[in-house]
């Protein structure tokens, strides 16, 4: 198995599964049920999540192809291209659905902010209209590398697609050229969003696990979403990385673990502090003890992100020359 | 200014040269790796605290917080130590930059910020939330400043630096 593999078996996540995540959180609105509103919008943030990997390993497909000459190269910059709109659209879309979802997860001393408010759910259905159609774009323009009889010619398709691969120049260009000190400062913020992750999940996870033994659990959780907000500056930064030296990041092993044990960190992080899931948790007042269901899934929230802190440390140390 | 033939002496001894120029897993990265870690325990247990005084999470008791200070130490102690032996690698590309006086100097002044939170809001048992907030709140202000400005030092020792080693000017 090479990363061609890993491409062409998770690029099928992003476009169907916004598709059957889009048409669940239909059902859902219809029926007006909040468990099917709570599990469409769980599965946009995880195909926003999965839709990382995909992305980036496009680019090990793209270097595989790129001197043979049966593959056109402007088939493969239009796939490139519309897969990175389409990948800022999931982004997106996943990022409003969390802070629906969010609502779900509030205590119960807040009723009134129980559910997501009805203009936020008509924004992610909205917002997933219109990736279904860009992930139809990238899904097609990745197909005509391949069959380059079903190519329909220019047309607003190839109008994306060369839009997102002008854009994915200029990102680059600004990462890497436009002056010495973007890298640093991104750099900078990228530590910054890793105190936060550390801050806001450790506090609550030391505490699922017996520490600070005195504090109700309930008010903790109100540090997740400043936890949540470093993940996101640390999403946004890392991206730039990668579209600044993707040739860099692709190859490296280390960095590829990384991206695997993000990818869990943040499954964790989803399915147990920001859905229903943590209300079965509230109620521990002071002195009391947590599950020990509660332990595992805290004291694997902290191995994950400990894990990715030192994998980034040794990116360089997984540097293929 | 010339360079003092010490960090030349420092470079040479064995265990200089071994986290800078083994390729073991267990050198350079893994002590960088202990550095990041340890940093988000110092800063990261201080982030909550300061949150906290500054009214995110209300209904949280504040007193036992107190409890994040054992974190806040034992992120500080990874890090002398860990920064310790950077500085045996490299101690010319540090002692030769400003910022990394500058990056020290903004240490001191958080965690001083922070022993004085500990002492003024957590150790005075007759103060009760609201004062203990009152109390707290402009320190916390001045620590979130001031950790952003020591991490910010810090992460930008990688790029400012003027000499890599005592004969090789970066």
């Amino acid at each position: 198995m090479n990363l061609i593999h890993v491409h062409l078996w998770l690029n099928h996540l992003p476009i169907l599964g916004t598709l059957i995540a889009l048409a669940l959180f239909v059902v859902s609105l219809a029926s007006d049920r909040d468990d099917l509103k709570q599990a469409s919008l769980a599965l946009f943030v995880m195909i926003a999540l999965f839709s990382i990997p995909a992305y980036m390993s496009g680019n090990a497909a793209q270097n595989v192809l790129k001197d043979n000459p049966n593959y056109s190269m402007e088939a493969i910059q239009a796939h490139q291209g519309s897969a990175l709109i389409a990948f800022l659209f999931i982004e997106l879309t996943g990022a409003v659905s969390l802070m629906g979802l969010w609502r779900f997860s509030r205590t119960e001393k807040n009723p009134w902010m129980e559910r997501p408010a009805k203009w936020h759910l008509l924004a992610v259905l909205v917002l997933a209209i219109l990736t279904s159609g860009l992930m139809a774009v990238a899904g097609n323009t990745g197909g005509e590398i391949n069959h380059a009889e079903i190519a329909v010619g220019p047309g607003p398709t190839s109008a994306i697609g060369d839009f997102g691969f002008r854009l994915a120049n200029k990102v680059q260009h600004l990462v890497v050229d436009s002056s010495m000190w973007v890298w640093p400062i991104l750099e900078d913020l990228h530590f910054i969003g890793l105190i936060l992750i550390i801050g806001a999940f450790g506090a609550l996870n030391v505490r699922v696990l017996g520490m600070m033994k005195r504090l109700p659990l309930a008010p903790l959780h109100r540090f997740i979403p400043w936890g949540i907000a470093g993940f996101f500056i640390n999403i946004v930064t890392g991206m730039l990385f990668f579209m600044g030296m993707p040739g860099f990041y692709t190859p490296n092993v280390v960095f590829q673990i990384k991206m695997f044990t993000i990818m869990l960190a943040g499954l964790n992080l989803l399915l147990f502090h920001c859905t229903s899931a943590f209300r079965s948790l509230e109620h521990l007042g002071p002195g009391e003890d947590a599950p020990l269901y509660a332990k595992i899934v805290a004291a694997s929230s902290l191995v994950l992100w400990i894990a990715a802190i030192v994998l980034g440390r040794y990116i360089p140390f997984g540097e293929v020359s | 200014m010339a360079v003092p033939i010490i960090f030349k002496t420092i470079e040479e001894t064995g265990i200089s040269t071994w986290i800078r120029d083994s390729p073991s897993i267990f050198a350079y990265w893994f002590i960088l790796s202990f550095h990041a870690i340890g940093m988000g325990l110092l800063v990261g247990a201080s982030v909550v605290i300061d949150l906290r005084l500054l009214g995110v999470a209300k209904d949280l008791p504040l007193s036992p917080l107190k409890g994040l200070y054992r974190i806040i130490w034992i992120g500080f102690w990874i890090q002398i130590v860990s920064g310790a032996l950077l500085l045996i690698a490299y101690p010319t590309k540090a002692l030769t930059n400003p910022d990394f006086y500058i990056k020290l100097t903004l240490i001191g002044f958080a965690v001083a910020i922070m022993h004085t939170i500990r002492k003024r809001v957590f150790t005075d048992s007759a103060l009760n939330e609201s004062e203990m907030m009152m109390k707290g709140k402009a320190l916390a202000v001045w620590s979130l400043i001031i950790w952003t400005g020591a991490v910010t030092a810090g992460r930008l020792l990688a790029y400012t630096y003027n000499y890599l080693k005592y004969d090789y000017r970066g």
